[in-house]
């Protein structure tokens, strides 16, 4: 197979010892500017670009893929660590991640993270070689209407992470959804709920708002409590590495987040956050441990980690083989290859495939380095929360606070970061739950324009989403979602009764 | 956290997040009639922010209900002091970011203010090691990454 | 803390490899790009950045983003933060423009220095392999025919795409309120719907769409230029017979407040930066087309800009008066 020799050849390059070098120099930039909460891989990426102008194009390009890891493997390492979630799309993360942390369990948390990314990364550059061309036909034909099933599909399924009050669930899920309102609507350019101000034009940052609501409501919480109650955080209890049990409660959310991440992530607007999500919802109704979770389960980290990573590898089938930068960081990408004069694109496989199986295979690589140089820094990581409670606290406030600077430096992002930090320590206190909130933020603007452009494509006709096979059977599958645990549960009572 | 015992009084934070929320939707209301485009085709802009405001107000009136009914869970007691320094620390970057203090003074406080709520009374060594942090991250970030991070007096020095 | 010290180690590298560079001239410059890293501003500011740079016009070049709103919150800082400072500059174009209006900004251009425009991108109507228009003026029949069934994709509302499909209505004796319009974040959503043939036609740069037009898999009607595309076998809409002309330019512009003199001394360094063999080597990797124009000429062209793309946008409903 053509494919295969080609990706043999790339591997043969991307193998030489100097590119070894740049792939590692590239991870471990990468890394470095990917943990500041609030820069995600495409910042990190675009911040970076000017790095690798200076080498050959196959040299830049695997230590683009090195940086582009690094940075997405950062942003997780920040959520597990210091509850700062680097990007929206390691949200899932930060829920299980950090409580692991908490609990002594940072170790093995950030290894399934960094195995998961690999062995995720492994399957869907696989699926890359091989799936792509047949792939990207179904992404073409996903329309709106089918975004939008997935998109109810992801809300209903959420739901599940309430909580105990409905109440509470719904008024956090809400208010996310009000937030996700602000800025300019992008069907007609209205500025809705800005009063004015031009910097909320843009909206709501989601990363502003989670590392608001989860580290900064985090140190609010704990400073509150530390003189009646003071939080004990353990750096390591039991194994730094990952038990048996840990390894055979995390291969299955490996597999099953690569399956959500991969075909998601090559849908033109599928997107990282959706899979995660999914992830995160399906691991907890799986675990044969579901009360660990919100406690700190294992299941909790494997399996969102292995959807984003997946998801990355997923963008790159549009891109590569229509030219479809589908992500920001796809767009970033294809900003470095047009800096080689290079178009991605259709003719891209034909015109230069030595490159583009080069990029897979450094991919591949970068994959394998990051595992290789962050396994044995582990020990280090966790023993950042070593640090006395006092210091900790305070430099993962200066942490999360200059992410947001760097990223927006604008008093009214500060100001954002400052009052999202006081709504969290409220909702710690009330016991509101704090997730929904983010995830009303994340999939309520989709969610609305996928709906709108539907109905402006059907010229206002709401039947599209149930003559349209994608559709239909997402909102079906969402239906029976929120419907079954209600059927269920009054069967088991009719049982009961019968007895 | 055990649900409110007290019977006949209605809880004051139901009845805060209620009123609250039904302000929030009032406000939502009041934006989406303020919109003067309306799409020729399909939904307009206003559609989604009618759709929230409608939940918010019946979830506000869901909390009023509740805060006659039991009420919200009783939080712990909290330390409003500890909160308050690290309000003022934030208050602090606010106030620097926006007065041309820079970055490095802004880190500086929010280190130090911030130790100071978990019980740290060495003031002047927190300052140390806050100014510390500001200047190295400012130097890896700021003039090695060129990225833009707010200048004050201190970043002039560099 | 041993975090940094990690993080040390690696900017290191950076830090020597962005260091290089030759150290000729006197000025030090600041080029603000009021949008994201990564975009269209951004790799202008950038390319500016590198060109001075190299050329030895300048001593060192500071490139600092400022997101927000189309560019206004930027632009919004830029008149309050640089006013009379010679050495900063700001690059913006014509999504400014229209991004003034449709944000209600309480700046605008004509607050700013007008210093040159540089580079513009041809906007291209395409439509998809499988669609029965085979020419941009069948095309234009179908918008006159029925104007809501004619559904356009491209990107943001008010967005450069967004002016063309309302001015290609317009032009087609349709009324332009009514285009059927859907905008997508980013190029990727809308190059899917059109491949998927769930819309009528599309609009993007001419760059975004180069390969799939190539391939055929997508079918392009004209271009909004006024001349043709070097090597490109597409009619320009002027030559079809619609009186619609349009380019995406990109321009770099100076604080409000400046004597004529730093006026002159700023457009000939930017002038001096154009005609460098460098610029027309960032310009061939780029993709861009040299649109050069600075002085009165430029004055004027903004203004005409200014007034046409207020006009569309308030006959689209974008914009109330």
């Amino acid at each position: 197979m053509d494919a295969l020799a080609s990706l043999a050849h790339g591997f043969a390059v991307a193998l030489e010892p100097t590119k070894l070098m740049f792939a590692a120099i590239g991870v471990l930039l990468g890394t470095a500017v990917g943990v500041l909460p609030g820069i995600g891989p495409a910042l990190t990426v675009a911040l970076l670009l000017p790095v690798t102008f200076k080498l050959d194009p196959t040299g830049s390009l695997i230590m683009f893929a090195g940086i582009y890891y690094g940075g997405m493997y950062g942003g997780s390492t920040t959520a597990i660590l210091i509850n700062a979630p680097g990007e929206s799309a390691s949200v899932a993360t930060a829920i299980e991640g950090n409580k692991m942390a908490k609990a002594g369990r940072g170790g093995p948390a950030l290894a399934t993270a960094a195995i998961g990314s690999f062995v995720a990364g492994t399957i869907a550059t696989a699926g890359l070689a091989f799936l792509a061309p047949w792939l990207v036909q179904i992404a073409v034909n996903f329309g709106p209407w089918d975004y939008f099933g997935l998109m109810v599909l992801a809300f209903v399924t959420v739901s599940a992470t309430f909580g105990d009050s409905p109440l509470r669930g719904l008024t956090s899920l809400t208010m996310g959804l009000a937030l996700g309102l602000i800025g300019i609507d992008k069907l007609t350019g209205q500025s809705r709920l800005t009063f004015g101000v031009p910097e909320l034009l843009d909206g709501v940052e989601v990363t502003t708002l989670a590392v608001g609501l989860f580290a900064v409501g985090e140190a609010l919480f704990v400073a509150s409590r530390f003189k009646h109650d003071p939080e004990e955080v353990v750096p390591i209890r039991g194994s730094l590495w990952m038990t048996k049990e840990d390894w055979k409660r995390s291969w299955g959310p490996w597999l099953r987040g690569t399956l959500y991440g991969f075909p998601i992530g090559a849908l033109p607007a599928g997107g990282a956050e959706i899979p995660t999500f999914l992830s995160y919802v399906t691991e907890r109704k799986l675990s044969k441990h579901p009360e660990e979770f919100g406690q700190g389960a294992i299941e909790g980290v494997a399996g969102p980690e292995a959807a984003n990573n997946a998801s990355a590898a997923g963008t790159l089938v549009p891109l590569l083989t229509l030219g479809l930068p589908t992500s920001a960081t796809a767009a970033i990408m294809l900003a470095g290859f047009q800096q080689y004069g290079l178009n991605p694109g259709p003719l891209l496989f034909a015109e230069n495939p030595g490159l583009v199986w080069g990029l897979v295979a450094s991919l591949f690589i970068a994959n394998a380095m990051l595992l290789v140089l962050n396994l044995p820094l582990i020990g280090l990581w966790v023993r950042l929360l070593a640090i006395p409670q006092p210091w900790l606290y305070a430099g993962i406030l200066v942490f999360a606070a200059m992410g947001t600077v760097a990223a927006k430096p604008s008093v009214v992002e500060i100001g954002m970061l400052f009052v999202f930090g006081f709504i969290g320590l409220l909702m710690r206190r009330w016991d509101y739950p704090i997730a929904p909130m983010v995830v009303g933020l994340i999939l309520g603007p989709m969610a609305e324009a996928q709906l709108r452009r539907s109905l402006q494509l059907s010229l206002g006709d709401p039947m599209v989403f149930l003559e349209n096979p994608g559709s239909a059977t997402l909102l079906g599958i969402a239906a029976l979602c929120l419907i079954a645990p209600f059927v269920m549960r009054n069967l088991n009572r009719f049982k009961a009764s019968e007895d | 956290m055990k649900p409110q015992a007290l019977r006949g009084r209605p809880d004051w934070r139901a009845l805060t997040v209620g009123i609250g929320l039904i302000a929030i939707a009032a406000i939502i209301e009041r934006d989406a009639g303020q919109q003067t485009i309306t799409a020729t085709y399909g939904m307009g802009p206003a559609a989604m922010p009618h759709v929230v405001s409608v939940m918010l107000a019946v979830l506000g009136i869901g909390h009023l209900i509740t805060a006659f009914l039991g009420g919200l869970p009783v939080p712990d007691e909290g330390d409003p002091i500890a909160v308050g320094w690290i309000a003022l620390g934030l208050a602090s970057l606010l106030g620097c970011i926006a007065f041309g203090g820079g970055f490095i003074l802004a880190t500086t406080l929010l280190f130090a203010l911030t130790a100071r709520a978990f019980g740290r009374r060495a003031l002047f060594a927190d300052l140390a090691i806050g100014l510390a942090l500001g200047v190295a991250i400012h130097l890896l970030f700021a003039k090695i990454l060129t990225l833009s991070l707010p200048a004050g007096p201190i970043e002039r020095l560099f | 803390m041993k975090l940094f010290g990690r993080v040390f180690a690696g900017l290191a590298f950076a830090g020597l490899a962005l260091m290089a560079g030759p150290a000729l001239a006197q000025q030090d410059i600041k080029i603000m790009a009021p949008a994201a890293p990564g975009g269209g501003w951004d790799s202008t500011a950038r390319s500016i950045q590198q060109t001075l740079m190299q050329t030895g016009l300048a001593k060192s070049v500071q490139v600092t983003n400022v997101t927000g709103a189309g560019g206004t919150v930027g632009l919004a800082q830029f008149i309050t933060g640089a006013k009379g400072d010679p050495n900063q500059l700001i690059v913006n174009g014509f999504v400014m423009v229209g991004a003034i209006l449709t944000n209600k900004s309480p700046v605008t251009l004509d607050q700013v220095t007008p210093i040159a425009r540089l580079t513009g991108e041809a906007l291209v109507i395409v439509v998809p392999a499988s669609s029965p228009h085979k020419t941009i003026q069948d095309l234009s029949a179908a918008v006159k025919a029925d104007v809501a069934k004619a559904v356009w994709a491209g990107g943001s509302a008010g967005g450069t795409d967004h002016i063309l499909a309302a001015l290609f209505t317009k032009a087609a004796g349709a009324e332009a309120a009514k285009v059927n319009y859907v905008a997508f974040s980013g190029g990727g959503e809308a190059l899917a719907a059109m491949l998927g043939g769930r819309v009528t036609a599309g609009i993007s740069g001419y760059g975004e769409f180069e390969s799939q037009i190539k391939t055929g898999k997508l079918r392009a009607l004209a271009v909004s230029s006024p001349k043709r595309i070097e090597g490109v076998d597409v009619p320009t809409l002027k030559e079809s017979g619609i009186d619609v002309e349009m380019v995406n330019w990109r321009a770099v512009m100076a604080p409000p407040g400046l004597t004529a003199e730093q006026r002159k001394s700023v457009t000939d360094m930017i002038e001096k930066m154009t005609k460098s063999k460098e610029w027309a080597e960032v310009l061939k990797a780029r993709g861009w087309d040299d649109y050069f124009m600075a002085g009165d000429t430029f004055d004027a062209y903004l203004k005409s800009e200014q007034s046409r793309v207020g006009d569309i946008l308030r006959s689209v409903g974008l914009v109330k008066s």
